[in-house]
């Protein structure tokens, strides 16, 4: 037989669900030319747990558990956005050391989540030691909002109308000492990784989402700022008080290969780290004295109306859309996710490429599968 | 050919950079501890097993309607006139009686939700976690210890099978 005959023949791979690099259990269907990836079809919802029909069943307050299980590793941020679409429907305002107690922790919280991007994506990549690094940097980070809450995981600490403890004593030295120690970790982190010769290869030149592509997909969060759009939700549409702290939005500026490459997603999520860290260091000295309950209201009755929240979580704009018919229950809670809109850009920017830039990708726009099928 | 030397070169070097920071922390402290000989110290907070002082419940039941998962069962019964007053812990008189306490741990989402409402704080998240069992059933805690006065309900009566 000619080996013409099997020229141009392809072939369909299945890369997952229970794949290691796909970040959870996500299907890719690929048809494959050899080494080079003709068509990528992502298949979700392994993971669906019916988290907004779960929502109309319950509570306002028993949603927030639920909140912090969609992106379990941002768990914070995901309640806090949940927690202000509840507040904005009832037309409550909480004071001032709750405000700071949650920006606090949502950086707190941010820091570790992209801790634990890069180290996975690192170690998607191919080299081991960074994670470990990462993950030896976030178990700090989880030790504190052990020592806070009590949970390392799923901390249901933004309540409506309040958060569910005070700090203890001590927690602002201990958390001042993690930032003094964290920040020569992130000069390290550049040392070992982001400028690795092998890592630029593998990341400087692949996945480019170019500007048009993003603004029309609805990426959002880091991944747009990687293609140089310095859209920061913070910035534009400031809640919890973000207008008064002082902090920069960094954007990918192609500095190795094209604008919106896998490395540009990369490094700016390691120098959103360094402006988080500034962040934490002014919430920890404005910290205003205040009851943390003060504004905790014993049955959350909203009056009829709908609600449209949105916050920036590490992954980008998470959008509540909560409907009230005036009962205890919500009536409908729609949650807009940034993974699910990334994750749509997949085909597009994948197509073309080699079998092991799909891991690349995957890794740089950084999916959290329970945040997508809910 | 010149490029394709100085990617060689630039790898090595890089990597040979990395290597220094790995082997430096060669020598500083361990961070992991090992686990079953030695134990982390858990945080006062912690939301481990939870733990029921049933002397104190006075059965207002408001921890069964704040947990998300549905998964403490409880059933009371009011203590008769006669009976001598009882008080919780804070002076809180005891007018129900608690037949039934039980809590599905393996339900449970150590969110914490049941324990904020407890007027009597009776009702606590202990930082004990190490209670894993051989089956399922054994997840279901049984705090109650009174057993029901009145005489239970006659249970209604079956339908008539259907004739076939």
């Amino acid at each position: 037989m000619q080996v013409e005959a099997y020229a141009g023949e392809e072939m369909v791979l299945n890369m997952g669900p229970q794949h290691p690099s796909t970040h959870g259990v996500l299907r890719l269907e690929l048809e494959t030319d050899g080494e080079i990836v003709r068509k990528v079809i992502p298949h979700i919802g392994y993971l669906h747990r019916c988290f907004e029909k779960h929502a109309e069943n319950i509570d306002y307050p028993g949603v927030i558990p639920f909140c912090d299980r969609m992106d379990y590793i941002a768990s914070m941020n995901n309640s806090l956005g949940y927690a202000l679409a509840v507040e904005k429907l009832m037309g409550l305002e909480v004071n001032e050391r709750v405000k700071t107690l949650r920006v606090l922790m949502a950086e707190l919280n941010r820091v570790a989540s992209h801790l634990l991007s890069i180290g996975t994506y690192a170690m998607d990549i191919g080299s081991f030691t960074p994670f470990l690094h990462c993950f030896r940097e976030r178990e700090k980070v989880l030790d504190l909002f052990e020592w806070l809450c009590g949970a390392r995981l799923l901390y249901n600490y933004n309540w409506v109308g309040g958060v569910s403890h005070d700090i203890p004593e001590g927690f602002e030295a201990k958390t001042r000492e993690f930032v003094t120690q964290f920040e020569p970790v992130i000069a390290e982190l550049d040392k070992l990784l982001s400028y690795n010769k092998i890592f630029l290869e593998r990341t400087a030149d692949v996945g480019i989402i170019s500007e048009e592509q993003a603004l029309s997909h609805n990426v959002t969060g880091p991944n747009l700022r990687g293609s140089g759009i310095g859209w920061d939700l913070r910035k534009e549409e400031p809640y919890c008080g973000y207008e008064t702290y002082d902090f920069e939005v960094p954007v990918g500026l192609g500095e190795h290969g094209p604008l919106g490459s896998c490395w540009d997603r990369y490094y700016v999520r390691v120098r959103e780290m360094e402006q988080s860290l500034g962040l934490i260091r002014q919430a920890l000295e404005r910290l205003p004295e205040g009851d943390v309950h003060e504004h905790i209201p014993r049955r959350v009755r909203p009056a009829k109306s709908e609600v449209y929240d949105r916050t920036e979580t590490p992954r980008g704009e998470l959008g509540y859309y909560l409907v009230s018919d005036g009962g205890l229950i919500p009536f409908r809670v729609k949650v807009k996710s940034p993974c699910f809109t990334v994750l749509s850009l997949l085909p597009a920017i994948a197509k073309g490429g080699m079998v092991a830039d799909i891991i690349a990708i995957i890794g740089s726009i950084d999916i959290v599968m329970g945040e997508i099928d809910r | 050919m010149k490029r394709y030397f100085r990617d060689i070169f630039q790898s090595v070097w890089t990597v040979l950079q990395g290597m220094k920071i790995t082997g430096a922390h060669l020598f500083t402290r361990s961070c992991t501890l090992q686990y079953p000989s030695v134990k982390w110290e858990l945080p006062e907070r912690s939301r481990m097993r939870l733990f029921n002082k049933i002397e104190d419940c006075i059965g207002c039941g408001q921890c069964v309607r704040a947990c998300p998962v549905d998964c403490i069962y409880m059933t009371t019964e009011r203590r008769a006139k006669e009976e001598p007053p009882i008080f919780a812990a804070d002076g809180t008189p005891i007018k129900l009686r608690v037949t039934q306490f039980d809590i599905d741990m393996s339900l449970c989402c150590y969110c914490n939700l049941c324990t904020y409402p407890c007027p009597t704080h009776c009702l606590v998240m202990t930082p004990e976690y190490e209670f894993a069992v051989q089956a399922k059933q054994d997840f279901l805690y049984r705090f109650a210890k009174d057993e029901p006065q009145a005489p239970p309900k006659p249970a209604p009566s079956p339908r008539p099978a259907r004739a076939r």
